[in-house]
């Protein structure tokens, strides 16, 4: 479900995960909601993801409403690599 | 060989004429007269999932299809069940409780399917499920994928009516109650979803 160059961001609560897409999907954003791929996350949470394109956009909605993620990381021949800060 | 008129007849009647038939005379081969289109695609995948060769021929009004051979029966495999396993998913939700939490389980469900190692061999959408499987849905792609795996995707016809989404269909195909009921029978494992 995650296609190479794709972000994840990881949430490890399940109200701020429905928050954060509540509030996406109210501005449209392209996003998907999806398990947390098995080797990133040992517990069972949740994931955003979404495509390199949309990431300034989405983070920063993010941002502002406080809906920080615990952990972000982008597919990168085929590994999650912890992304690096926005450029 | 016999000769079956199935033309004109309404689902499911014509699956359920040629199961008779060949029933009734195992081992010999069947000929079944059918319109093209759905008839024809139910009672093709019908005897193709039993283990008979089915061969096509065009003719006026329809389809022929010759049935032969003999019905592949089931092996045992100690440690597995017999026979596919089969997913009945009858809700657009997961479980009982507040409706948001089941849809988001739901299609957390569905993604998880694709890191499994062991697949279902048919999913089947009965009840709101089908809503998973039409336009609008976030799991479409998903189910697209595990299609490409060889899941096998069905949904109901009747309940695609009720909610009016029967041109909506996005992934798998369109069946009917007996395909369902016969399906659960026959299944190895049920899982109901």
């Amino acid at each position: 479900m995650v296609n190479e160059g794709d972000f994840v961001a990881i949430f490890n609560s399940i109200h701020r995960v429905m928050k954060a897409e509540a509030l996406l999907k109210g501005r449209s954003v392209p996003m998907l909601l999806i398990p947390a791929p098995r080797n990133i996350s040992a517990d069972c949470g949740l994931a955003i993801r979404y495509a390199a394109t949309d990431r300034e956009t989405l983070e920063s909605l993010l941002a502002e409403a406080g809906l920080i993620p615990e952990s972000i990381y982008v597919k990168l021949d085929g590994k999650y690599v912890k992304a690096g800060a926005r450029g | 060989m016999k000769t079956i008129d199935c033309r004109n007849m309404a689902c499911p009647l014509p699956v359920v004429t040629v199961k008779r038939a060949l029933a009734e005379a195992p081992g010999e081969a069947l000929q079944v007269l059918l319109d093209g289109g759905a008839p024809r695609e139910n009672v093709t995948r019908f005897a193709v999932n039993r283990g008979f060769a089915v061969t096509e021929t065009l003719v006026e009004g329809g389809v022929a299809l010759e049935i032969t051979g003999e019905a592949t029966p089931a092996k045992a495999v100690i440690g597995r069940p017999v026979g596919p396993t089969v997913m009945l998913i009858a809700s657009d939700r997961l479980g009982d409780g507040p409706e948001e939490l089941g849809r988001l389980l739901m299609k957390n469900f569905v993604i998880t399917l694709l890191e499994l190692e062991r697949l279902p061999d048919r999913i089947l959408f009965v009840n709101s499920g089908v809503l998973l499987a039409t336009d609008g849905s976030e799991v479409v792609e998903a189910l697209e994928k595990l299609g490409d795996l060889g899941v096998e995707i069905f949904s109901c016809g009747i309940c695609l009516d009720y909610f009016h989404r029967r041109n909506k269909l996005r992934v798998g195909e369109i069946t009917n109650m007996f395909s369902i009921a016969e399906s659960l029978l026959a299944a190895g494992l049920v899982v109901r979803v």
